[in-house]
């Protein structure tokens, strides 16, 4: 206020403008985004059924404490997610390298696989599940018919407590490897040519030239999409609902899913808040490692 | 005087304007016997669960709109996905509903508790034309809380065991008598290489719960002492729950644990199953050529006994309640009452779907659309059996999970006695931390 | 690669070792390809399987479906359709999620490339972030404070209460995306305007907008498809005249029994508009699910 300046009147116009444009998604922002998240914090400090006779009771950290030291079905849900994530995030980084190299360059039917590849990540969730859900079917599905016809024994798939998990990361793999191709192939077609050129007439074989020149190059391209899938992940709602439940016992429960049934299905709206404050957390905990990780490595197509 | 005469004025323009058909319709139509038009012109909103009931009445709200002049706009759901729908909408004390179905033993105490669910006392008790007191002792019960009620029954439920008439036929069986009887007609009927299997029952953590209640019940067994401590602990839970797994993980399909009622209900139809049970309100589902593939040949029995005699679960499913912040709660009791009056219910009895009221049973036609072994079966369960299928507790939800659990792993063949035990120990702090 | 051996043919000053090693080197070509194209194709098969047998199954009745001798051999019926455009009023629920996704995607654009632009040029940084934060949360912290909060301004019910949830999803997407396509617009194009006496509106409407309609594009399409896709928001805002595809689907499991053959025609009817719509729009789809992740 004492520098009435030149520069600050500058700023000062600046960011009147600035708000005209962004008011209205300031408006959406604070009732749609800062409100939920307000509330959802100041409720994780009490406990409410939801009762219009009763307000929420203020109980402290203890919805916390509850979660964090006691409460086997959290831990397990939390380790779970982890699994869940990791594993199909590292098999569709690999899965999706592999077929990034395939399908770079010139074949005949290219511009037809590269729309096939958009096909599962763009279909509806719910009803790409209950497709699935047909399919992994012990008696009557596609996967039973074609293993005994092959000679192996049928499996449970989602019926069992040991395949259900592993099941369901099948289906992830399947609907966002192609992300994974998608971002891999833009991050191949923007490598430079001139390495690739000198190592060939070095002598260099096409592993080595693998190992030690598209790999390292495609590196923060990789850590971005390793980012984006590994958020999604940790989140995946609608295949696990529309399958499992979480079922059976708590084979497929992962976090969300917990919060799900502890906000829906208990009606412990405390825990439940206090639950998602925890999963944010995670998320964003997990997010900025990622960030720290590609500002280290640096982007070479971004600045 | 000149607003009455106003009233009676726009009534018979939206008569005359709806036509000959209502008129009729209220003349002959003894559904829609004592229906008001106090309330025409108020839009009600109700939201119902998928469940045979809904099917049913859904074919009968037309009579209803037509002579009381109401707009009916309903929802359906699943289960799930109806308790969530209510749950958010009552939470944000909206008033979305007006009225809506809603589980007794599943929801009932804590919606009242919360005081979501209108209490209705005054209006059930005050209308003795409509005869509160008409309704099954066990039945107003579970929809009364401390001496209030907070809905009115519209659906009851015994499990039964659906067979397969023809299969039995071949092979010399009569529909097994005892759980022994039941167990070794599984293993005889099984046929794992023609995926054909003696028996299916939901096995899904939660959704199991009620259908095994009438296991456990029938081996002496209960959820909660008389104390309300956990009585998980007794021996004959650890042999219900053994059984259970025991006869569903050898002579059941694979993947039961993923199974609720679509899904074991789906295995019957399809003819994959000897026998099947589960409440009997799904008695059209299994009958109806146009969805099951054995509807000629099933076959009707009680429960059978176990060590403890047959003791299977006699509740009320399904009550219709208020929406405590509803505006319009007296259009909204005028439909509560249309659809459990003794016309409409005798209906709804007759297109397969049970309630409550006494007077209805009583009738010889209440049971007569029904094939003589159903309606003997329904009869004989009517009388006897537990009024719960699940913990009374107030958030059940969670309740049914833990208790649920060793379901389970008693089916996928894990060691039910640990499981239970934990079970045991986990009700018990959730008990104490139930405040019911 | 092709292009060397195309080359050696042509080298011929040692025709014996050249001819030899050209049969080597084409047998060994002829196996990498083939190879090559073999495993795209097990791509493809694993890629459409999953769509070959929802389609397969919505026209077969459920006793073909549950009856396993005959999985490809089957009376074709149209029945599983009839009875989910008859019995279950899916045109209605077509339009709820074609309304809802337009309207939706068309407003978070109204919002969003202003934001953007605001964001790009004027520092408003602290609302590109929060926006991010709405990716990272989980989806349900938002159900029961909206619910309130539509309550409290009439919304329940109606479509402006799925649209405005759904904008939530279509909204910092489309942010997301515009940053960095207007801030790769060279400035001087704008303060040339400005200089030229121009509002900065004008330039904005002017200039801004017209040279990033490419990603206007890639980013409304997203973002359509992803309120197509949307299960949770619409489950608890929708009422019965605006429920949308995915919740209507979730009703068909329940009203008798497991309808095999109807769950699939009901997922069919509910992946093929966007399944064409990624046919005819591949390009911007594509631009706009990399552009998310390379530019941020």
């Amino acid at each position: 206020m004492l520098r009435l300046g030149q520069r600050s009147l500058q700023t000062r116009n600046r960011f009147s403008i600035g708000l005209l444009f962004t008011l209205p998604s300031i408006v959406f922002v604070l009732l749609m985004i800062v409100y939920p998240i307000f509330y959802t914090f100041t409720l994780s400090f009490h406990e409410w059924s939801g009762s219009a006779r009763r307000d929420p009771e203020y109980v402290g950290t203890s919805n916390y404490d509850t979660l964090l030291n006691n409460d086997p079905r959290f831990e397990d849900a939390v380790m779970r997610t982890f699994e869940f994530t990791f594993k199909a995030v590292a098999i569709e980084l690999i899965l999706g390298l592999a077929i990034a190299l395939l399908i770079n360059g010139e074949f005949l039917g290219r511009g037809l696989v590269r729309v096939l590849i958009l096909l599962p990540m763009v279909a509806t969730p719910v009803a790409i599940s209950m497709a699935w859900l047909l399919m992994f079917e012990p008696t009557v599905g596609l996967f039973n018919e074609v293993l005994t016809s092959i000679g192996f024994a049928p499996r449970l798939w989602l019926g069992s407590q040991d395949e259900a998990l592993g099941s369901l990361i099948l289906v992830d793999i399947w609907q966002w490897t192609p992300m994974m191709v998608l971002l891999l192939l833009t991050g191949l077609t923007t490598l430079p040519e001139e390495p690739f050129e000198a190592a060939r007439v070095d002598g260099a074989n096409a592993g080595q030239r693998f190992f030690y020149l598209t790999l390292p190059l495609l590196f923060p391209t990789m850590v971005t999409a390793v980012l984006l899938r590994t958020i999604d992940a940790l989140k995946t709602f609608d295949t696990i609902y529309t399958m499992t439940r979480g079922g059976p016992g708590y084979a497929t429960e992962t976090i969300n899913i917990y919060g799900y049934v502890q906000s829906f299905e208990y009606f412990s709206l405390g825990k439940a808040s206090s639950l998602l404050v925890i999963f944010f957390a995670i998320v964003l905990g997990i997010s900025l490692v990622f960030t720290q990780i590609r500002k280290q490595w640096g982007i070479p197509y971004n600045d | 005087m000149k607003r009455t005469w106003l009233v009676l004025l726009i009534v018979a323009l939206m008569g005359s304007l709806i036509g000959l058909v209502s008129v009729q319709a209220q003349e002959e139509n003894p559904l829609a016997v004592g229906v008001s038009d106090e309330y025409a012109g108020t839009e009600l909103r109700l939201i119902f669960a998928n469940h045979p009931w809904n099917n049913s009445i859904q074919r009968l709200l037309p009579q209803f709109e037509a002579v009381s002049g109401i707009t009916l706009r309903v929802e359906s759901y699943f289960e799930d996905q109806l308790s969530q729908r209510l749950q958010v909408g009552l939470t944000s004390g909206n008033t979305q509903a007006d009225a809506f179905m809603f589980r007794p033993l599943q929801e009932g105490r804590l919606f009242a508790d919360n005081g979501w669910l209108g209490d209705i006392t005054s209006f059930a008790t005050g209308d003795l034309e409509w005869n509160w007191a008409d309704f099954q002792a066990a039945a107003a019960n579970t929809v009364t809380f401390d001496e209030a009620v907070f809905g009115v029954p519209v659906v009851t439920e015994r499990e039964m065991l659906y067979y397969r008439k023809d299969i039995f036929e071949e092979n010399g069986l009569q529909p097994p008598a005892t759980l022994e009887e039941l167990q070794a007609i599984a293993a005889q009927l099984t046929n794992t290489s023609e995926e054909f299997y003696g028996v299916v029952i939901r096995g899904r953590r939660s959704p199991a719960v009620t259908q095994f209640s009438s296991f456990l019940y029938s081996f002496g067994g209960t959820w909660q002492n008389e104390d309300g401590t956990s009585a998980l602990d007794s021996p004959e839970a650890l042999a219900a729950y053994q059984y259970y797994g025991d006869l569903l993980r050898n002579y059941g399909p694979p993947g039961i644990t993923n199974m609720s009622w679509p899904e074991a209900l789906a295995v019957f139809q399809q003819g994959k199953a000897a026998m099947w049970l589960d409440a009997d309100v799904f008695y059209a589902n299994v009958i109806d050529p146009n969805q099951s593939v054995v509807a000629d040949n099933v076959g009707f029995a009680p429960f059978p006994a176990g060590p403890a005699g047959a003791n299977q679960y006699n509740v009320t499913s399904w009550a219709l309640g208020m929406n405590a912040e509803s505006e319009n709660q007296e259009a909204a009791w005028e439909f509560i009452k249309w659809a459990t009056s003794p016309a409409v219910v005798l209906e709804l009895q007759k297109r397969g779907t049970p309630g409550a009221r006494i007077s209805v049973w009583e009738l010889p036609e209440g049971l007569s659309g029904f094939p003589e072994d159903y309606a003997a079966v329904v009869q004989l369960q009517s009388q006897r059996g537990v009024g719960f299928d699940r913990p009374r507790v107030i958030r059940v939800g969670e309740a049914r999970d833990i208790v649920g659990t060793p379901i389970v792993t008693s089916i996928e063949g894990g060691d039910v006695a640990a499981a239970l035990a934990e079970a045991h120990e986990q009700f018990n702090t959730f008990l104490g931390s139930d405040g019911g | 690669m092709t292009n060397t051996t195309l080359q050696r043919p042509l080298n011929n000053t040692h025709p014996t070792t050249n001819q030899i090693r050209l049969r080597r080197f084409s047998w060994r070509q002829t196996a990498f390809v083939s190879a090559r194209y073999l495993a795209i194709l097990l791509v493809v098969i694993l890629l459409i399987f999953p769509f070959v047998w929802m389609l397969l199954s919505s026209f077969k009745n459920q006793i073909d479906i549950t009856t396993s001798d005959n999985l490809l051999s089957f009376t074709p019926t149209l029945r599983n359709y009839q009875n989910v455009f008859e019995q279950h009023n899916y045109l209605q629920y077509l339009l709820n999620s074609f309304i809802v996704a337009a309207v939706s995607t068309q407003l978070s654009l109204i919002l969003g490339l202003p934001a953007a632009y605001g964001i790009a040029r004027f520092r408003f940084g602290w609302l590109g972030i929060v926006l991010l934060t709405a990716r990272i949360i989980p989806g349900i912290t938002f159900l029961i404070p909206w619910y309130i909060v539509f309550g409290k301004i009439g919304l329940l019910g109606t479509y402006w209460a799925l649209i405005l949830s759904h904008m939530l999803v279509g909204l910092p997407f489309i942010v997301w995306i515009m940053i960095p396509f207007f801030e790769s617009l060279p400035r001087e194009l704008e303060e040339a305007a400005l200089i030229d006496g121009s509002s900065v509106f004008k330039a904005f409407f002017h200039i801004a907008l017209p040279l990033s309609v490419p990603g206007m594009i890639a980013s409304g399409i997203i973002s359509f498809i992803f309120s197509w896709n949307n299960f949770m928001f619409s489950l608890v805002l929708a009422g019965d005249d605006t429920r949308t595809l995915p919740i209507a689907i979730f009703n068909f499991i329940s009203y008798s029994s497991v309808d095999w053959g109807g769950l699939m025609a009901a997922a069919v009817v509910i992946t093929v508009p966007v399944l064409i719509i990624t046919l005819f729009v591949q390009r911007y789809i594509v631009d706009g699910l990399t552009a998310g992740a390379t530019k941020g």
